[in-house]
């Protein structure tokens, strides 16, 4: 079993070009290198499947499955659940967060207002005393 | 003995109509309770109405009544407060029924006193699917946490003592807060008791809680109590 010289082209431009654009994001911290090892993968586990179809028939031997592609589909699930299960995770603390700081945030403004309401209230009242 | 300090936390959202007649009905209470109005983010004139009668809290952005609740519990925690009671703005529980919760306290301590709509009052009545969701979610409560016997899971009158405050300020739901903040307490080991009390119908505005939401509403909090019991909640 080969891969032809198309397939193995396509693959290899898409790995290069999608590495290429991550690594940039992750260089400019819009991803971290967690992130960039993730993604990573939706590009390299394809190129290997590509490039050593050898390989991938003996895990579709080893995992007891008619075709090699379903192993790599399942990979790339696996890793894709993992990676959606961390940013939801993420996206849960950080709106947790968000909330305590808007709490806390608003309970001080509330105590200023109340504080400069008492202030000027005492410098009216001297106001009045002393005349 | 000193007299115990008693917050009254009135979450409210756009009560520009019911909030000033509410806080002025508990300033003519013999009572001397604090109050405190949180606003969660009303589009209406109710926090310039409320500054002007009680300390009030204007949260920056909606943090729906679970988020508005916490808020006031914090200040209640900041503040020193032995209890504090939750009431709503919409002018549904009357101030004059919270010394019921605070005599129900006196006679058997628990941490949370729920002021229950269905405890010797038959006379309450809601939609068929609220009371569905309701009957549901207590018999969900008493069965999964022993000693518990609630009957009015979802009312949002409430006193909470000192441990319950402490709990609460550090972790309390923003979804469904009221039945799933019992789970939480009852999961903590905080006491959970009822005491009967009166309300009345909203002086304004319509609850979101209409049509089917009553049954999705039951099924997510029956979720949530059913983790609770299962799983737990940590304090984050």
């Amino acid at each position: 079993m080969h891969s032809s010289l198309q397939t193995v082209v396509i693959v290899s431009i898409f790995a290069l070009c999608y590495l290429y654009f991550t690594a940039r994001e992750t260089a400019r911290q819009q991803l971290d290198i967690y992130d960039l090892i993730m993604l990573s993968t939706v590009a390299i586990i394809p190129s290997v499947f590509v490039l050593f179809p050898m390989f991938a028939e003996w895990t579709a031997i080893v995992s007891g499955v008619a075709f090699p592609f379903v192993v790599m589909f399942g990979i790339l699930f696996a890793i894709l659940f993992t990676f959606i299960h961390r940013l939801t995770a993420k996206i849960h603390r950080l709106e947790h967060n968000n909330r305590l700081l808007i709490q806390e945030v608003s309970i001080i403004k509330s105590e200023i207002v109340s504080a400069s309401k008492q202030i000027k209230g005492n410098n009216s009242e001297g106001r009045t005393s002393e005349k | 003995m000193p007299k115990p300090r008693v917050l009254l936390i009135i979450p409210c959202l756009n009560e520009q109509e019911s909030i000033e007649p509410l806080l002025i009905e508990i300033s003519s209470l013999e009572s001397n309770y604090s109050t405190v109005v949180v606003d969660d983010g009303s589009k209406d004139c109710t926090y310039d109405k409320a500054i002007n009668l009680s300390p009030t809290i204007r949260l920056l952005r909606n943090l729906g009544i679970g988020g508005a609740v916490q808020t006031g519990i914090k200040y209640a925690s900041n503040n020193g407060f032995d209890f504090c009671v939750q009431i709503d703005g919409d002018g549904q529980h009357p101030p004059s029924e919270v010394s019921k919760l605070l005599s129900s306290y006196e006679d058997a301590p628990a941490s949370v006193v729920i002021g229950s709509r269905y405890l010797f009052n038959d006379s309450f009545r809601s939609t068929r699917a609220r009371r569905f969701g309701g009957k549901a979610i207590a018999w969900s409560l008493n069965t999964l946490f022993r000693g518990c016997n609630i009957t009015d899971p979802t009312s949002g009158m409430r006193l909470m003592d000192r441990k319950a405050i402490q709990f609460f300020s550090g972790s309390y739901p923003h979804d469904f807060p009221e039945p799933i903040s019992l789970a939480w307490a009852l999961r903590a080991g905080l006491t959970v008791k009822e005491c009967g009390v009166q309300m009345r119908s909203r002086r304004n505005g319509q609850s979101s809680i209409v049509g089917f939401k009553p049954i999705a509403y039951m099924l997510r909090v029956l979720g949530y109590v059913f983790l609770a019991r299962i799983v737990g909640s940590k304090s984050r």
